[in-house]
C-alpha cells in the first residue's frame, strides 16, 4: 500500500508541472527595482564546471550574500562540461520545452556561446542592464568572445590566460616555446597535457597552432575567421608534425592522458610532470598557500605570448528565474564580489572590471590582493587572442580522429 | 495489487528499453536526431572501445572467479578464514567510487605504495615512469573490479558452502585419498558453480557495463564503451548514436552471456572425463601459500585504500617520497564542510527512503507470494542487474525528459529503488521461506488478526535478515551514480555524483573526505545492523527476566 499511495501524486504533480505554465514579467530590460522585487524568493540553478572546490567555495560565498542581500537561493548546479548543458538546452528547445527550463543561468564561453547564439538559446541583452555592468572592462574580448559578437547575451564574469607553473626547485629554466618544449622533453623532461576536448588541452593544441603558424601571416589571418573558409589541413599540418613528435616522449607515452588542468598541478606537485597548465596567472599562489604545491613553484608563459579570453555567464531562453538570475549576474560584477574573487587566497582569476572607474574604496579592495611570488608577475607575456570559435570543435575532431583511439 | 508492485518494477524496464529502442532508429526525432547505427558504428572510437570493454570486462569477470575460487580451496578451514569472511560484508559495502579513489592513491608511480619503499629501496628519488594510472590498457581498471566483485561472489559462494555440505565432502574426497584441492574440483566445484552462476552472470554484466569506476580507473583514449556513449548521450546530435550504441552493449552482454554457457559447457565436459580419471593428485603446500598470499592481497589493497582515503582526508601536504605526511590538518573536513554536508543529506536522504519503501515493497511481496496471492517470479527482479545501466537508463532518461519527470527527488528514489529492490528482495526471500508458519499459526489459534501477527510475530521474528536487507539498500543506494545522474538532471547531488563529476579538478584531500563520507554511510549502515538485532534482543531478554524472574527449567 504505502508504496502505491506515495507514487500517486508524485505522478500527478510531474504531469501537471509539465503543462502548467507560468508567466514572469522581467525582460532583459526591465527597470531594476522590479527585477529586484521579483528574484526575490527565487531559485536560481546556475550550471557551471564544478571541477574546482576553490571556485566551489566562492559560489558558496555568493550564495550566501544572494540569500542575505537579495533573498536569492543559489543552487550550484556542477557539471564537468558545459557543452552537455548547451546539449540539453538544444533539446529542450526541439521538443519546445519553452519555459519552466532547469538552467537559470550558466557560465560559458567560446564555442558554447557561438552554439547558444546561433541556435537562439540566449534570452535577450541582458548584461548590458545590469548596474555594475558600467565598471567593466573596455576590451576587445569582453565584447567579442572568440571573435564573436557579445551584444548583451551574456555577462562577463572572469578573465583568463594560459600559463605554464614549474618547480623551480626541479627544473630551473622551463621551456618557453613550442620548440623548447619538445627539446625539453627530448632531454628528460616531464610533460603532459590533458587531452582535448577538455579546456585545458584544447586550449594548449590552439597555443601550439598559433605560434607554429607565427611565420605565415594567411595562417595567422585565418585563425581569426571561422574556419570553414579556411584550408584547414594544410594550415593544422606543422601541428600534428608537432605532436606526433612530442606524444611518444609524454608521461604516458600518448596514451593515457590528464583529464583536466588541475590533475597537471596535482601531477607536478607528485613530481609526475615538471610543468602544469593553468588558465588561472593567479593559480599557483592560491595552491601554494592551500597546501598544494611546494613555495619552489612559479608562474610564467611562453616568450611570444599565450591565449588569453573572457568567460562569461548566460541565461537561457527558457529560465525558470530569469529576474534571479540577473541579480545573481550583476552580483557576480560587483567590486566586492570581483575583488573576492581576484585574491588568491579564494580564487585569484584576474577581474573583467576597470579598476580606475571604481571609486577609492572600491579600488582598495583591488590593491589590497597579494598576489605573492608564485603568481604570474604582472606585465609579463603578451596575451594572443583565441582563434574563431568554430576553430575549438574542427582542431578537437581532427586531435580525436588523430590520438583518441 | 500484485500487478500494481510488478507493474511499478517492470514500468521503467520496459519504457526504459523502448526510450532506447526508438531513438537509436530515429522515431524519437525530437530527442534524437538522425540514424544512430550507422553514426555510432562509423565512429573511429567504436571498435577500440568495444575492443577495450570486451577486455577489461571478461579479464576482470576470470579473474574475479578464479580468486573466488582460490579463496575458497586454499583459505577455507584455515585460520584467515574468519579474516576473511569477517571483511567481505564491510567490503561489498564501500561503494565502487571510493575504492577506485583509494586504488589510485595506492598504486600511482607517485602512490602510497611507491612512496613506503622509496628512495631508500628502490633508488627513485621521484616517481618511476616506468607506468601511469590509470594506464592505457586498462589495467588499473581490472583491479579496481576485481577487488571490488571477488568479495561479492566470495559472499555468495560461502552462502551456499552450508547447503552444499562441504565438510563432509571434503572428508570423503580425504577418505578417499584425494589431495583437497582435487576435492573442490572434483567434488564441491560442480555442485557450487550452478548456485552461483547467477551472481556471476550479474558480475560479468557489470563488469562489461561499468561507468563510473571507468571514468575514475579506466583509460581515457579511447574510453570504453560505456564512458564513450556516456558522453555522446547529452547531446540531442548523437543521442541516436548513444542509444544504438547502448543496444549494441547490450547484446555484447548477452554474446558473452552466451560464450560464458558454451565454456561452461566445455569444461564441464573436460572436469567429468577428469573426474573419472581417479587420478588422486599430489598435496599442495606451496600452492596453497601461493593462493592464500593472492587473497591476502586483495583484503589489503582494499583496506590499504580505505586507509589512504582517511589519511589524505586530514592531510596539508605529503610530498613524493615522503612515507608519510609531512603536515596534518583538520581543515579538509571543516573549511569545507558546505561541499561535504550537503552532498551527504542528499544521499542519506535519498538512501533512507529507498530502504524504506524497498522494504515495505518486498515485505507486500513476499507475504502476497507467501499466500499464494503472488507467483514466485524470482527471476524477474535480476532484470535489472543483468541489463546494462546505460542501456536502460539512456531510455528510461529519455521517457522521464518526455514527461517532464527528470530532476524531481522521487524520479531518483523509483530509480534507485529499481536497482535495490532485486537485493533486497532476494536477500529476505530465503529467511521468509524458511520462517517456521507455526509461529504464525500458533497466534492466529490465539486470536490475533492478519496484521498483529505480522507485525508482533513475524516482522519480529526475521528482524535480522530485514536489518541485513536494509543495510545492503543502504549500500546500494549510497554507491548509485548513472541512475542519479541522469535522472536527477543535476539537481540532486549526491555523494557519487560528486566524487565522480570532481575527482580530476578538486582538491585531492577534499576527494578524499568525500570518498570517505560515502565510504562511512554504508558501513555505519552495517554495524547499526549488526547490533540493532542484539540490543533488541538484550532487551526481550531483560523483559523476560523481569516479568519471570526464576529461570524456567527444561
Amino acid at each position: 500500500m504505502p508504496t502505491y499511495r506515495r507514487f500517486i501524486p508524485v505522478l500527478f504533480s510531474a504531469l501537471l508541472s509539465s503543462v502548467a505554465t507560468h508567466t514572469y514579467a522581467v525582460e532583459p530590460d526591465s527597470d531594476w527595482d522590479t527585477v529586484l522585487e521579483e528574484a526575490r524568493g527565487q531559485t536560481v540553478y546556475f550550471n557551471a564546471w564544478g571541477g574546482s572546490d576553490r571556485i566551489n567555495n566562492y559560489l558558496a560565498w555568493v550564495a550566501k550574500e544572494l540569500d542575505t542581500r537579495h533573498g536569492v537561493t543559489l543552487e550550484h548546479v556542477k557539471v564537468g562540461d558545459i557543452a552537455e548543458v548547451v546539449g540539453q538546452l538544444e533539446a529542450a528547445k526541439l521538443v519546445g520545452r519553452n519555459e519552466d527550463g532547469n538552467v537559470d543561468l550558466m557560465w560559458i564561453n567560446g564555442e558554447n556561446f557561438a552554439a547558444m547564439k546561433r541556435n537562439e538559446l540566449t534570452w535577450g541583452p541582458f548584461a548590458t542592464h545590469l548596474p555594475n555592468s558600467r565598471y567593466v572592462k573596455d576590451s576587445p574580448s569582453i565584447k567579442a568572445d572568440f571573435s564573436v559578437s557579445v551584444d548583451g547575451l551574456e555577462s562577463p564574469w572572469g578573465g583568463a590566460q594560459l600559463v605554464f607553473i614549474h618547480d623551480s626547485a626541479a627544473v630551473a629554466s622551463p621551456p618557453r616555446s613550442a620548440d623548447a618544449l619538445l627539446e625539453f622533453v627530448r632531454g628528460d623532461g616531464r610533460f603532459s597535457y590533458p587531452a582535448p576536448p577538455a579546456f585545458h588541452g584544447t586550449t594548449f593544441i590552439k597555443q601550439l597552432l598559433i605560434e607554429l603558424s607565427a611565420e605565415s601571416a594567411s595562417s595567422t589571418q585565418a585563425l581569426s575567421e571561422p574556419v570553414e573558409k579556411a584550408d584547414f589541413n594544410a594550415i593544422t599540418e606543422p601541428l600534428w608534425r608537432y605532436l606526433d613528435a612530442l606524444h611518444p616522449l609524454l608521461r604516458g607515452a600518448g596514451k593515457s592522458w590528464p583529464t583536466s588542468g588541475e590533475m597537471t598541478r596535482q601531477l607536478l606537485d607528485d613530481g609526475e610532470v615538471d610543468i602544469a597548465l593553468s588558465f588561472n596567472p593567479n593559480e599557483a599562489s592560491a595552491a601554494v598557500r592551500g597546501g598544494q604545491l611546494p613555495d619552489t613553484v612559479r608562474t610564467y608563459v611562453f616568450d611570444n605570448g599565450t591565449i588569453g579570453n573572457t568567460h562569461f555567464v548566460t541565461i537561457p531562453w527558457n529560465a525558470t528565474a530569469k529576474a534571479a538570475a540577473m541579480v545573481m549576474s550583476d552580483f557576480l560584477l560587483s567590486p566586492e564580489a570581483q575583488a573576492r574573487k581576484a585574491d588568491p587566497e579564494i580564487w585569484g582569476e584576474p577581474t573583467v572590471l576597470d579598476v580606475a572607474l571604481l571609486d577609492e574604496a572600491d579600488q582598495a579592495r583591488f590593491n589590497d590582493v597579494d598576489l605573492g611570488v608564485w603568481a604570474l608577475p604582472i606585465g609579463t607575456g603578451s596575451v594572443l587572442p583565441e582563434p574563431h570559435a568554430s576553430w575549438t570543435v574542427a582542431l578537437e575532431n581532427a586531435w580525436i580522429e588523430r590520438y583518441g583511439q | 495489487m500484485v500487478w500494481l508492485l510488478a507493474g511499478l518494477f517492470l514500468f521503467p524496464i520496459i519504457l526504459g528499453l523502448a526510450g532506447t529502442v526508438l531513438p537509436s532508429i530515429g522515431w524519437l526525432p525530437t530527442i534524437a536526431t538522425g540514424q544512430g547505427f550507422s553514426v555510432i558504428l562509423s565512429d573511429p572510437r567504436w571498435l577500440p572501445a568495444v575492443a577495450l570493454s570486451l577486455q577489461t570486462g571478461i579479464i576482470a569477470t576470470v579473474l574475479v572467479l578464479a580468486l573466488t575460487l582460490l579463496s575458497l580451496i586454499c583459505v577455507h578451514d584455515t585460520r584467515l578464514w574468519q579474516w576473511v569472511s569477517a571483511s567481505l560484508p564491510p567490503m561489498l559495502a564501500v561503494p565502487h567510487a571510493a575504492i577506485a579513489v583509494g586504488l589510485l592513491f595506492l598504486i600511482s608511480p607517485s602512490g602510497a605504495l611507491v612512496r613506503l619503499v622509496s628512495p631508500e629501496l628502490t633508488g627513485w628519488a621521484r616517481p618511476p615512469t616506468q607506468w601511469v594510472v590509470p594506464d592505457a590498457n586498462g589495467w588499473s581498471l581490472i583491479i579496481g573490479l576485481v577487488i571490488k566483485e571477488t568479495p561479492f561472489l566470495l559472499l555468495a559462494a560461502v552462502s551456499q558452502l552450508q547447503a552444499l555440505n562441504v565438510d563432509a565432502s571434503l572428508r570423503i574426497g580425504r577418505t578417499l585419498g584425494y589431495s583437497p584441492a582435487r576435492c573442490w574440483s572434483r567434488l564441491i566445484l560442480p555442485r557450487l558453480y550452478p548456485r552461483i552462476r547467477l551472481t556471476l552472470l550479474i558480475i560479468l554484466a557489470f563488469n562489461l557495463t561499468v561507468v563510473d569506476m571507468a571514468l575514475l580507473l579506466g583509460p581515457g583514449n579511447p574510453p570504453t564503451l560505456s564512458v564513450l556513449l556516456m558522453a555522446l548521450v547529452n547531446d540531442p546530435d548523437s543521442r541516436a548514436a548513444a542509444s544504438a550504441g547502448a543496444l549494441l552493449l547490450a547484446g555484447l552482454v548477452a554474446l558473452c552471456f552466451a560464450l560464458m554457457y558454451l565454456l561452461e559447457r566445455w569444461i564441464a565436459g573436460v572436469a567429468a572425463r577428469r573426474r573419472r580419471s581417479g587420478a588422486r593428485g599430489q598435496g599442495f603446500g606451496v600452492f596453497r601459500t601461493l593462493g592464500q598470499g593472492v587473497v591476502l592481497g586483495l583484503l589489503l589493497s582494499c583496506a590499504a585504500s580505505l586507509v589512504l582515503l582517511l589519511m589524505w582526508s586530514f592531510t596539508r601536504r605529503w610530498r613524493f617520497p615522503d612515507a608519510w605526511p609531512s603536515e596534518w590538518t583538520l581543515q579538509n573536513w571543516t573549511s569545507r564542510a558546505d561541499v561535504l554536508i550537503d552532498p551527504a543529506v542528499t544521499t542519506l536522504s535519498i538512501a533512507l527512503t529507498v530502504a524504506l519503501v524497498s522494504l515495505v515493497s518486498a515485505i507486500m511481496w513476499l507475504e502476497l507470494e507467501r499466500r499464494a496471492l503472488a507467483p514466485r517470479i524470482d527471476g524477474m527482479w535480476f532484470l535489472p542487474l543483468l541489463i546494462p545501466q546505460v542501456s536502460l537508463l539512456f531510455g528510461w532518461q529519455a521517457v522521464a525528459l518526455w514527461f517532464g519527470w527528470d530532476g524531481h527527488w522521487w524520479t531518483v528514489v523509483y530509480t534507485h529503488w529499481l536497482y535495490t529492490l532485486p537485493y533486497v528482495i532476494l536477500i529476505l526471500a530465503v529467511a521468509w521461506r524458511e520462517l517456521d508458519p507455526g509461529w504464525g499459526h500458533a497466534a492466529q489459534v490465539l486470536g490475533a488478526g492478519y496484521w498483529r501477527v505480522l507485525w508482533k510475530i513475524r516482522l519480529p521474528l526475521l528482524l535480522r535478515p530485514l536489518c541485513q536487507a536494509a543495510a545492503v539498500a543502504v549500500a546500494v543506494s549510497v554507491a548509485q551514480y548513472l541512475p542519479t545522474l541522469l535522472l536527477g538532471a543535476g539537481r540532486h547531488q549526491t555523494l557519487a555524483t560528486e566524487l565522480v563529476t570532481s575527482f580530476g579538478g578538486v582538491d585531492r584531500r577534499v576527494i578524499a573526505a568525500l570518498a570517505v563520507l560515502q565510504s562511512l554511510l554504508p558501513l555505519l549502515a552495517f554495524v547499526m545492523a549488526l547490533l540493532y538485532p542484539r540490543w533488541r534482543m538484550s532487551r526481550v531478554q531483560q523483559h523476560v527476566k523481569s516479568i519471570n524472574p526464576q529461570p524456567v527449567l527444561p
